[in-house]
């Protein structure tokens, strides 16, 4: 079984290796148009040149528009000839989204703790444990993965109301402090880790929580990064639930308070776009930062399935 | 090797018997229905099973199917003792001061204004204290209250006109004419078309607050450009046609008239307000009022006549749809769109004071507020008439009697003349009572802004037949989600006829399922 894991590893070493020196290879064969292959690369980022204009326009007008003077708003709408930073300003004092962004922090980070704590425990448990019925509860874990969230709302909204959670950050949070996603991923890495470690650690006299908190949380930190960023990012960018929820103004999130903005200025379109832009800051600084840490995280447990 | 095959079938395994317990759960339920309806078929016919309840009291059961059979057009009156009570002397006996949630849907600066109104009520007196909560939309406050348990419900709602069937069977509502009954409270200087609004077999629901209904907006430059009379808009469908073809034609406008196909505008509203001012009925039994509706009657030659126009209308470069126009701003801004401007739009309202305030902040340069002008509705016939829109306060059952006294105390504020007068001079609504009218701020905006005017003069004029009331629909939200998408699909040239007859056999099926239900 040891040896098993253990070529597969070096193989996937191996393979990893042979793509790298073809691709230096091929980056220096390639010259553009010289051959079949340029072409086919020119086209492909002629592609994607075209895929992430219609991506990033959207993006890019509202940028724009949220830094326009109101008077300018309908004029020269790709090319401004005039910037001003007053708008952002109003939308941050108007749209009250101070409150907002930490209403949003606070259920972001609390949805993200918890994540991490259930989907360690869980997967934890599914990856090391032998118990009866265990596949059977795993399989039931990753079903609810099928379920989307439209479809549990109105139960949901049901308990969190008898709960009396209405217009507070647990009816916020609660519903989303475990995850099957990410008790899935975590049981597949922790799954590719090699039994040798657990053997040597039992050797050594070390406990489930020991050998979790010594061995297995360092070796997949990756992961856990990952996850981290994917359960924040989807909180950060709920919307319908908050909606719900949340009728006092107050205790709404950034995403639920941008409707109330837009609602209540629906005669300078500019305001609503500067909130959207404010509201889109976090996230995008996150996403910058980490954002490799996201891809490798997530495609860490997907070759060892 | 063979170990982790064994485990990989088995994994298969597990999946497949899971999806097979998901569809079993799936399928047991309805096989649970199907079997259930299969056994009471043939022992009990459907007729029977009203009777089941008393079967002692075979003569009662009788008496209670009779007028089931011989619906016909008389006006039923539900009797005020079968509704939920209004304890109106409550508030008086309450200790400390009470404290109700107020859902509203109000936006821009009608919400400006609610709020306004809502501070001074709270500072006059010490009895109630009202906590506004903006529901950012009727829709969304719909939703929300079908959807919460009565706890989380507030003590007074904000509903629109098409909520009234719905909300009136829900049987969580406290009806305003019990509130009336008991306070004794002075009707007599509301708008009569007001109050049938919201009345339904004699029980008047929610109290009128907040009026409005569609006016033509149009671009009082473009009209003298094209050498138009701004002060003579178009009334009637011939003349917006003309005036529409002189506006294009002479390079004022890039469009005549701006349409659209929402479900509260365009897509619906505006369809029923145009059946209204035709005095012809959209559904049967007297727009719903006089009984039940069972089907609706927009496919009718009136309603292909009204559409074939607006179809020609766009065919021919007079007029161009701004589609769904969510939350209504859409049409203004195809108005004041630089490359091709639209002279003229549809639009409640309600719309004027944020029209105004748009205009005035320097949104469409070279545009000011005094540059656009505001006239009746255009439609069918040449007498301009609309169905009372808008907005109702409706106070929610289930709560404790001083919330509901409270919730009362604060509609009689909101419907004061003093307040109604504010309400309408800084939004563009329509005051629910005459005296509003007579006393400032609105008497003198009246004066000094005839436009302000138009939709108060359209609630006054027409007939005061039937079809002058809007269509009491159950499921008159979905209608007109129905009604939406076939003049969106008739904007883009589809077949008139055959797009409003399917859409009446779907409005037909939503209402017949409804009625089932209710």
């Amino acid at each position: 079984m040891a040896t098993e894991v253990a070529t597969e590893v070096a193989s996937l070493d191996t393979s990893e290796k042979t793509q790298v020196v073809d691709l230096g290879g091929r980056a220096k064969r390639a010259k553009p148009f010289d051959s079949p292959r340029g072409v086919r690369r020119v086209g492909r980022y002629v592609l994607l040149a075209v895929i992430s204009f219609v991506v990033l326009f959207p993006i890019y007008t509202t940028l724009i528009a949220s830094l326009k003077p109101g008077d300018k708003v309908l004029e020269n709408p790709l090319i401004p000839d005039a910037f001003t930073l007053d708008v952002l300003a109003s939308a941050w004092t108007e749209g009250r989204l101070g409150r907002y962004l930490f209403n949003s922090l606070v259920v972001a980070i609390v949805i993200t703790v918890f994540q991490l704590a259930t989907s360690v425990l869980a997967a934890y448990a599914f990856a090391f444990l032998e118990f009866p019925g265990k596949n059977l509860l795993f399989l039931a874990f990753v079903a609810t993965l099928l379920v989307p969230l439209e479809a549990t709302l109105v139960v949901n909204f049901d308990t969190v109301d008898s709960l009396g959670w209405v217009n507070s950050y647990a009816g916020l949070a609660v519903p989303f402090l475990a995850t099957a996603f990410g008790t899935f991923l975590l049981r597949q890495v922790f799954l590719s880790l090699p039994q040798d470690l657990r053997d040597a650690a039992a050797i050594d006299g070390v406990g489930h929580l020991g050998f979790l908190r010594f061995v297995a949380l360092p070796l997949v930190r990756p992961t856990l990064g990952a996850l981290a960023l994917f359960g924040f990012l989807a909180s950060w960018n709920q919307y319908l639930w908050p909606n719900l929820v949340i009728n006092e103004a107050d205790m709404n999130t950034v995403q639920s308070g941008l409707r109330l903005l837009s609602k209540s200025n629906l005669s300078e379109p500019n305001l609503v776009m500067a909130g959207t832009v404010i509201a889109a800051v976090p996230v995008a600084v996150v996403l910058l930062v980490f954002q490799r840490q996201l891809v490798r995280g997530l495609t860490a447990g997907a070759v060892k399935g | 090797m063979n170990n982790s095959n064994r485990r990989r079938h088995r994994m298969l395994w597990l999946f497949a018997a899971t999806g097979v317990i998901f569809a079993a759960c799936s399928s047991g339920k309805s096989a649970l229905d199907t079997g259930s309806e299969e056994s009471s078929a043939p022992t009990q016919p459907a007729d029977s099973v009203i009777g089941t309840d008393a079967t002692d009291t075979e003569d009662d059961s009788a008496d209670s199917t009779a007028p089931a059979s011989t619906a016909g057009p008389t006006t039923t009156v539900t009797p005020l003792a079968d509704l939920p009570a209004c304890p109106t002397d409550a508030l008086a006996a309450a200790d400390a001061a009470v404290d109700i949630t107020f859902w509203h849907g109000m936006s821009s600066d009608n919400e400006t204004a609610l709020i306004a109104a809502t501070d001074a009520y709270n500072a006059q007196q010490d009895q109630v204290r009202v906590n506004l909560q903006n529901q950012t939309s009727y829709g969304s406050a719909i939703d929300k209250y079908i959807n919460a348990s009565s706890s989380s419900r507030p003590a007074l709602i904000q509903l629109p006109d098409f909520a009234l069937q719905e909300f009136a069977d829900s049987g969580t509502i406290v009806p305003s004419s019990a509130c009336i009954e008991s306070s004794g409270f002075d009707m007599s200087p509301f708008l009569p078309r007001a109050l049938g609004a919201y009345t339904l077999e004699g029980v008047l629901w929610g109290v009128p607050f907040n009026i409005s209904n569609p006016v033509l907006y149009f671009n009082r430059q473009m009209f003298e450009d094209a050498g138009l009379d701004p002060d003579d808009p178009p009334v009637t469908l011939d003349e917006l046609r003309s005036v529409s073809q002189q506006l294009v034609d002479s390079g004022a406008a890039g469009t005549g008239i701006v349409l659209d196909s929402g479900p509260d505008s365009g897509g619906g509203w505006f369809l029923e307000q145009w059946f209204g001012r035709a005095g012809e009925l959209y559904a049967d039994n007297g727009n719903g009022r006089l009984a039940r509706a069972t089907q609706v009657l927009y496919d009718n030659e009136l309603g292909v006549e009204l559409l074939t126009f607006m179809q020609d209308m766009i065919d021919d470069g007079l007029a161009v749809s701004v589609g769904d126009n969510a939350s209504g701003q859409d049409s203004f801004l195809k108005m004041v769109d630089p490359a091709s401007p639209g002279a003229m739009t549809i639009g409640t309202s309600a719309a004027l004071a944020t029209v105004i305030q748009a205009l005035g902040g320097g949104i469409a340069p070279g545009l000011t507020a005094d540059d656009f002008g505001v006239g009746p509705m255009p439609g069918p016939g040449d007498t301009p008439a609309v169905q009372v829109g808008g907005g109702s306060l409706w106070i929610v059952d289930d709560k404790s009697d001083e919330e509901i006294a409270a919730a009362w105390d604060f509609i009689t504020y909101l419907t004061e003349a003093q307040t109604q007068s504010t309400w309408a001079a800084s939004t563009g609504y329509v005051p629910v009572r005459n005296d509003a009218t007579e006393i400032d701020p609105l008497a003198s905006t009246y004066a000094s802004d005839p436009r302000f005017r138009v939709a108060y003069d359209q609630v006054l004029s027409g007939s005061d037949d039937i079809t002058a009331n809007a269509p009491a629909l159950g499921p008159l939200r979905a209608v007109r989600a129905v009604t939406a998408s076939a003049v969106a699909a008739i904007f883009a040239g589809s077949d008139v006829q055959t797009s409003l007859t399917e859409a009446a056999a779907a409005s037909d099926d939503l209402i017949i399922s409804y009625n089932t239900r209710n």
